[in-house]
């Protein structure tokens, strides 16, 4: 069964039913939001029965669409959280990829800047590896991103989209060893991005970081997880009643190979690992549990088939 | 387009030169220099790295009087200003209490403003300064110029006089001869410093 992120937005009236035919499906709701009048669904439905959801959502005046970010966690690297690079294009970029689903937190680093003195710490390093990918917000000239490139990308595993102020050519040709992804033509500016060629430029980097991670799917199924991440979420909000006490917007949030819950590590993280998803599978069995850098909240990285043998 | 008399961003990038005409032209509008500015001319060499602003005020109005803030009128020991622009109001209060003390300055409502015992005729009250906007202007203009440049450059050097003002940044040392690189950049814009 492939499974197929989309975004359901409708008005809060009979939107249990749309909830239960996804359960029911066997697919999963990522995220729920009730804005006053109208519920924001994100989730991961079976392909074949996207049709039979659309159908169902029509009367209710629900929208499907997909969303090929839902179920991922992307760090938006500033190089710093002064006004040169904040609220634009850091926050419009976060916010950008947020609309198409995924969860996006925008890390400032506290020596991002300058050419000579960029340098990146030992925390913001972990916290950069926590995420699915890291998108690189680069300023606008090439001789710069030339230099500090190599510092800023040392001990990052996660893949790297860079972003940056000249065209995708020249960042293609002066960042050596290549990254995974690169977009172009959006670097330092000072203005909200609302006009159509802005927005187009935003739609891009939405679809270059769909495309890595899409490469990062596809070589995590040629070694499957012992456990879908969206499942694992189902079972630590049924095992765990406290994750329900918690105010943040995702108390769980979803990734491509694990969940990030915020809960305190040392209160929770025994509980976490008892958790039984199948008859005699305990979580500790498929995942590793382990403290985050970000707060004191637990990280899970499920293991693949191929350390486990087992599927769940 | 902006209406600014010359207005040029030099470097030898030529994509990081249009992005940063677009930065500078957006920062000038948001902080309102725009108006104040004749001409500007901005030099940034990213290989050393270097930032270099040098620009040409227009001619700034002169000080704020308190003829420009209300009516003054006097009458049997006592004058009264009537406010008719509360943007100055309170320099004008604060000027009021230094020169002639809290006790003999009364502000019975929001527009009015009643001067008791003051040794001082109407015509000379209305001349007195209330505030200098240029003072303001030039920490406008250097916050400004902050935004504009690339961030890290925290090593400055910067002058304002005459009209004219020139800028300096980088991330490393800035030579003792910048002198002749910045009457360089006048002279580009056909001024001399």
């Amino acid at each position: 069964m492939i499974l197929v992120p989309v975004t359901y937005k409708g008005g809060v009236y009979r939107h249990d039913e749309v909830v239960d035919l996804i359960e029911d499906l066997g697919g999963s709701i990522i995220q729920k939001h009730v804005i006053a009048q109208e519920v924001v669904l994100q989730a991961l439905v079976p392909r074949e029965d996207l049709e039979l959801l659309a159908q169902v959502a029509r009367p209710l005046m629900g929208e499907v669409t997909p969303s090929p970010l839902v179920g991922t966690e992307i760090a938006v690297v500033s190089m710093s959280l002064e006004i040169h690079h904040l609220p634009h294009p850091s926050c419009d970029i976060a916010e950008y990829i947020r609309r198409n689903g995924a969860k996006s937190n925008v890390i400032g680093l506290a020596r991002g800047f300058g050419k000579r003195i960029a340098q990146l710490n030992d925390e913001e390093r972990d916290v950069i590896n926590e995420h699915d990918l890291a998108i690189y917000l680069f300023g606008n000239f090439a001789h710069c991103i030339e230099k500090k490139m190599p510092v800023l990308r040392r001990g990052i595993t996660v893949p790297i989209v860079v972003c940056g102020g000249p065209d995708t050519a020249t960042l293609r040709e002066i960042i050596d060893p290549p990254v995974e992804g690169y977009y172009g033509g959006i670097g330092r500016f000072m203005h909200r991005t609302k006009e159509s060629e802005e927005l187009a430029t935003l739609e891009g980097v939405v679809a270059e970081v769909t495309r890595v991670l899409d490469r990062r799917r596809v070589e995590i199924g040629k070694d499957p997880l012992s456990v879908s991440p969206a499942r694992l979420m189902e079972v630590v909000r049924d095992q765990i009643p406290a994750i329900n006490e918690v105010l943040s917007p995702t108390p769980i949030t979803v990734q491509v190979a694990g969940l990030r819950v915020k809960l305190p590590y040392d209160t929770f993280a025994g509980q976490l690992k008892a958790c039984e998803i199948e008859e005699g599978v305990r979580v500790s069995d498929v995942a590793e549990v382990l403290p985050s850098r970000m707060r004191d909240y637990i990280l899970i990285r499920v293991k693949p088939f191929s350390e486990t043998s087992l599927m769940v | 387009m902006l209406p600014i008399e010359y207005f040029e961003v030099e470097c030898e990038e030529a994509t990081g030169g249009e992005l940063y005409q677009k930065i500078a032209g957006v920062v000038l509008l948001d902080h309102d220099l725009i108006r104040v500015i004749a001409k500007l001319h901005i030099f940034i060499d990213p290989t050393v790295p270097l930032f270099v602003a040098v620009g040409i005020t227009k001619r700034l109005p002169g000080p704020v009087q308190v003829r420009d803030v209300g009516d003054v009128n006097a009458q049997e020991g006592r004058i009264t200003i009537s406010i008719a622009h509360e943007t100055h109001l309170a320099p004008l209060l604060t000027l009021l209490w230094d020169k002639f003390g809290k006790e003999r300055v009364d502000q019975p409502d929001r527009f009015t403003i009643i001067l008791h015992g003051v040794d001082l005729d109407a015509g000379s009250l209305m001349e007195l300064p209330v505030i200098d906007p240029s003072e303001a202007l030039y920490k406008d203009l250097i916050y400004a110029l902050q935004v504009i440049q690339p961030e890290g450059f925290k090593v400055r050097r910067q002058f304002y006089g005459d009209g004219k003002f020139w800028f300096v940044a980088s991330e490393n040392t800035i030579c003792e001869d910048i002198m002749p690189l910045i009457r360089e950049k006048f002279a580009r814009m056909g001024e001399t410093l």
